[in-house]
């Protein structure tokens, strides 16, 4: 969907826009499953012939597809059903079973999820009668008759494994390995998590069941998706500034869906007036994305709070991070007030007190653990949330911020 | 002879006497349903005994009866038929039909108690004979048994009507006319003008002096009946047995009571329980790799249990021993995961089933329940219950009747032998569940033996009161971990002479194997992910060649690298910067455990040195929480900030290792 393609049918600029910013958003939105999986392929082969063999032959299988988030877990596996999927044999013969740690949240609800969706006998209309207990039985006689050459294969698909083994027992993973490792129905099952520590999470009667295979799938270097995008786009990777702002965006994560986020920034910019995405767009784009928020939220301050703060990051200097209250905060102020001898800043002590809970409300400062409630407010012990790096970026961009305010920051000793 | 009939609000109540000393009259106010009678029974008559279930009384012919010394035993000599719900479960579909609810087969097994005691007598009922062809009469009276075949505990046959009436020559009549109410026996002349059927009198209502009385003495039984009758009548032929009431027709029947609600579908009942059939057929193996997989899949049923012969052997010879003795017993069998138990039982009970089945032991039942597979430990008792006699039961209701089951006396019972896998899932607090599996194998009617299964060698110290311990005894099994022998001799005998598995290769499995856990199904993993790498790696895919060594160390690899390090090589630069950072700051420290503030302050001047621009709070925050949710590092809750607290989850100098590597 080149941007050059769509201007070749002479339609109006407007359109053309709407349209690249409507295919475009669809791409990085809706995660289409792109042509061929780049990156991954050993575990594309790997995983593919696995499941082949599960539908073809009847072998029972269990994969566990482990890699941190955004890694492209599920754009494998969905990749590789496609794929499957796509043969005559298989797709008559195999049954698939969804089940996501996020919505089965116990052994009950994904025991009648599993039988929904297979459609056994005691599923009347879309509810499924009976007990846990008897659910299970009756799963289970069902998964026992089956055996490996005449019953039609199942594929459990489990999203968000490391959360099922949180359940009760584990009785459902258990069955289900178990199920595997015996002469019944035949059945794959395909875990997928983020979390590597996940086979400690199993109880040891487990892991033996688990046939440990596990595959990560590395990520993909952000420039190849860039080829998808037009010339203009083309030039802009050959950009410097740009190519610096991908670098570290990469740099910072291996993340696919955050690239499609940073990405989004970019592409809505793109207006009437200003066709294509620019260097100084990608830029803007790595700026929001980069952007720290608590130091945004310092621009919001008054003076009052701004001093506040940087009274607490002279005190966390002074008795290295140890918690303050209001009554040493007021006390540091009033020591900088006294040297400057001008009484600008001279606040009663309601208002400081008022400007100190405002701060609390923003969780600018928060309550030492276990402080008892009972402390009057201004002996209440508290923590600063900010780092100095963060306060002080946040003095360089503050609007008409008063030099004597910004040199006391910056001294060494309040 | 009396039944009840009719009557919801009368009472009926008849006495009928030998000899005038023992007159009795008997009221009983059990309910508005039910009343007490006396009846004598007779040689040649049929009986319902007492039995473990109400519904379903035994039946039994009564051949002789008889006073022991002291006069004091009442028994009665019987020929036994057997209900259909009393042959084994498994049995039943031998029967090539369903069962009539009232049919009962002439008994023709052995290991069985003739004997009776009078007193579990219930009351006299009616035996018909029918021809094979025949059908079942219309006539549905609940006195009218049906008998067409006979069961020796392996077949059904036809009978004839002499086998059954054998010994009898009085109830020929009612032969031929089964419809009409039951004809008495013919008896002793004092009784006979009493066992009319339709001299059933209606009394007057009680007055309520009786009825108390009565209700008094509502323990009254034959005995106390027959103990002042002295030595006179201890051979008579007649008994006086009390009538018990037929309380299942008027029991609310709770299973069929038609829930009237035609909005809400119910489950179909008996629904069967299967998964679909494939529309094609699964492939057959292509090649011998392709073959050599299928045997060397775990779910493979091997031929033979090689290297647990000795385990085998004792646990065989408890069971049979048991099964012969007629007594019951437990075991407990412990053992690393892998390392063959549950398979071994299940082979001794394919040996002894095999034994049974042509007569070198007496039958036996097995029963097989998982602590893993079942919701909720007392689910154990409707699960045994099912697989015993495919009754449906609540819990509390199921253990009831298995409590009633093995403890009360029968006649024909065969051995039960019942295994339970994941024995430590089956704790609760009160233990009581694995109280009563460990306590009814030592009742002397239960001829139960109770094989457990766990994974631990110390379970019964470890984690059972000291009663159900005891009663588990000391029968203790323990399987050691395969040695590298015997794991190469598991895989050769799984592969029987294919040529698929180099020697070397092989070894070198079962070595690593057994030098990390002996656990065989592992081993047979890693082998049939060598075939798998082999097949991949051949250049032609219809001849791939032996599994080698160098396909055997790829799969070693596979399975046993640790996913960390995988993970932190491909993380990207700033993650791999922070987790020097925390390394660094632990150091620094000399803890292990640091706030991420401090950890930043680390992040920021290691970027410096890398030459990278310094990231920020927030970014340095996400990348921390990306390590997180890995599990990488564990990290306090995220609303903490720049104040949570960090710690890493892998040994600091796997992470070393990792990034040096790089």
């Amino acid at each position: 969907m080149s941007k050059r393609k769509v201007k070749d049918a002479h339609l109006p600029v407007g359109e053309c826009i709407t349209q690249l910013q409507k295919i475009l958003r669809e791409r990085l939105c809706n995660q289409q499953l792109p042509e061929k999986p780049e990156g991954v392929g050993a575990q594309h082969k790997h995983l593919l012939e696995l499941l082949r063999r599960t539908a073809v032959h009847g072998e029972s299988n269990s994969v566990l597809i482990v890699g941190p988030r955004g890694a492209g877990k599920t754009m494998l596996l969905k990749s590789v059903l496609r794929e499957l999927l796509e043969e005559k044999e298989v797709q008559k013969n195999l049954l698939q079973v969804q089940l996501n740690g996020l919505l089965q949240t116990d052994d009950r609800i994904a025991l009648k999820e599993i039988t929904r969706q297979l459609h056994l006998e005691n599923v009347v209309g879309d509810k499924v009668f009976g007990s846990f207990a008897e659910n299970l039985a009756f799963l289970l006689e069902a998964l026992k008759k089956g055996d490996r050459s005449s019953s039609r294969p199942v594929l459990f698909v489990l999203d968000e494994f490391d959360l099922f083994a949180h359940h009760k027992n584990q009785t459902l993973l258990y069955n289900l390995f178990d199920v595997s490792q015996s002469a019944q129905a035949p059945i794959a099952v395909v875990g997928l998590t983020c979390r590597l520590d996940v086979l400690e999470l199993l109880e040891k009667r487990y892991i033996e069941r688990v046939q440990t295979q596990l595959s990560l799938p590395q990520d993909f270097p952000d420039e190849k998706f860039a080829k998808d995008w037009n010339e203009s786009v083309k030039a802009l990777c050959e950009d410097k500034s740009v190519e610096e702002v991908l670098l570290r965006h990469f740099n910072c994560s291996r993340d696919f869906r955050s690239l499609h986020m940073f990405l989004m920034l970019c592409l809505s910019r793109v207006t009437v007036a200003k066709p294509v995405v620019k260097a100084a767009d990608v830029l803007e784009a790595g700026r929001l994305c980069f952007a720290d928020a608590k130091a945004d939220m310092l621009h919001g301050l008054s003076i009052l709070e701004l001093c506040l703060i940087i009274a607490m990051k002279h005190l966390n200097d002074v008795y290295e991070g140890e918690p303050f209250n209001l009554q040493m905060v007021h006390n540091e102020f009033k020591k900088f007030l006294q040297r400057k001898s001008n009484s600008m800043y001279n606040f009663e002590q309601p208002v400081v007190l008022k400007a100190f809970e405002h701060l609390q409300q923003l969780e600018l400062i928060r309550p030492v653990d276990g402080s008892s409630a009972k402390t009057q407010r201004e002996y209440q012990l508290m923590r600063l949330m900010l780092d100095n790096s963060q306060i002080m970026e946040a003095l360089q961009k503050y609007p008409q911020c008063p030099t004597d305010v910004k040199q006391w920051a910056m001294s060494a000793f309040g | 002879f009396v039944t009840q009939r009719s009557g919801i609000s009368k009472r009926y109540s008849e006495s009928y006497v030998t000899k005038p000393l023992h007159i009795f009259s008997g009221y009983r106010p059990c309910g508005p349903f039910c009343g007490g009678c006396t009846a004598f029974i007779s040689a040649g008559q049929n009986i319902l005994i007492e039995g473990e279930d109400e519904d379903q009384p035994y039946v039994a012919k009564v051949l002789k009866l008889m006073g022991d010394e002291s006069g004091q035993q009442k028994k009665a000599l019987v020929r036994w038929f057997i209900r259909a719900s009393e042959v084994p479960l498994s049995k039943r579909k031998l029967l090539g039909r369903d069962p009539h609810p009232q049919e009962i087969f002439y008994y023709k097994g052995r290991s069985c108690d003739d004997e009776v005691d009078a007193e579990s007598i219930i009351r006299p009922v009616q035996v018909l004979h029918l021809d094979a062809a025949a059908p079942f009469p219309e006539s549905c009276d609940e006195d009218t048994l049906f008998v067409k075949m006979s069961w020796d505990s392996k077949t059904f046959k036809a009978v004839t009507s002499d086998q059954v009436d054998s010994g009898s020559a009085d109830s020929a009549p009612s032969h031929l006319k089964p419809s009409l109410p039951p004809s008495p026996p013919c008896s002793p002349p004092a009784a006979a003008p009493a066992t009319q059927g339709p001299s059933c009198r209606v009394l007057p209502t009680p007055d309520p002096a009786v009825m108390r009385k009565a209700s008094c003495r509502e323990t009254w039984s034959s005995r106390s009946a027959m103990s002042a009758g002295k030595a006179g009548r201890m051979e008579a032929e007649l008994l006086i047995i009390r009538l018990e009431s037929i309380r299942n027709r008027l029991k609310p029947n709770s299973t069929l009571s038609p829930q009237a609600t035609p909005s809400t579908p119910r489950t179909p009942h008996r629904a069967t329980p299967s998964i679909p059939c494939r529309s094609l057929p699964a492939r057959r193996p292509a090649n011998i790799l392709e073959e050599a997989r299928i045997r060397l899949h775990v779910s493979a049923v091997p031929e033979s249990l090689p290297c647990r012969e000795a385990e085998f052997q004792d646990i065989y010879n408890f069971v049979e021993s048991k099964i012969i003795d007629g007594t019951g017993g437990c075991m407990y069998i412990s053992g690393v995961p892998g390392t063959g138990k549950t398979a071994t039982v299940h082979e001794v009970m394919r040996c002894l089933q095999h034994a049974a089945d042509v007569d070198e032991i007496p039958p036996f039942t097995f029963v097989e329940i998982n602590g893993m597979k079942m919701t909720d430990p007392h689910q154990s008792y409707v699960q045994i219950l099912q697989k015993l006699t495919g009754q449906k039961a609540t819990p509390d209701h199921a253990a009831a009747l298995l409590d009633k089951k093995f403890s009360s006396p029968t006649p024909r019972r065969e051995t039960t032998v019942l295994l339970v896998d994941e024995l430590d899932l089956l704790w609760t607090r009160k233990q009581n569940v694995m109280y009563n599996l460990f306590d009814w194998p030592t009742r002397r009617q239960a001829r139960l033996v109770v094989l457990t299964i766990a994974n631990t060698m110390d379970l019964p110290e470890r984690i059972m009161i000291n009663r159900v311990a005891s009663r588990l005894g000391l029968t203790r099994m323990s399987f050691q971990p395969y040695t590298f022998k015997q794991l190469q001799q598991i895989i050769t005998s799984r592969l029987d002479k294919l040529k698929a598995l180099d020697q070397d290769a092989l070894q070198l499995v079962s070595r690593k194997v057994a030098a990390l856990s002996g656990d065989a199904r592992r081993c047979l993993d890693i082998c049939r992910r060598a075939t798998e790498i082999c097949e991949h790696a051949a250049a032609d895919p219809s001849a791939p060649g032996l599994v080698g060594m160098s396909h055997v160390m790829e799969a070693l690899n596979e399975m046993f690298s640790s996913a960390y390090t995988t993970a932190i090589r491909s993380a990207s630069v700033q993650e791999q910067l922070f987790l020097r950072a925390v390394i660094a700051e632990f150091r620094r420290l000399g803890l292990e455990e640091a706030t991420f503030q401090q950890v930043f302050v680390q992040h920021q001047a290691l970027c410096r040195v890398e030459g990278l621009q310094p990231v920020s709070v927030s970014e340095g925050l996400s990348v921390c929480q990306r390590l997180g949710a890995c599990r990488l590092l564990l990290l306090e809750p995220s609303r903490l900030g720049i104040l949570q607290r960090v710690r890493l989850n892998v040994s600091q100098d796997d992470v070393l290792y990792a990034l040096k590597a790089d």
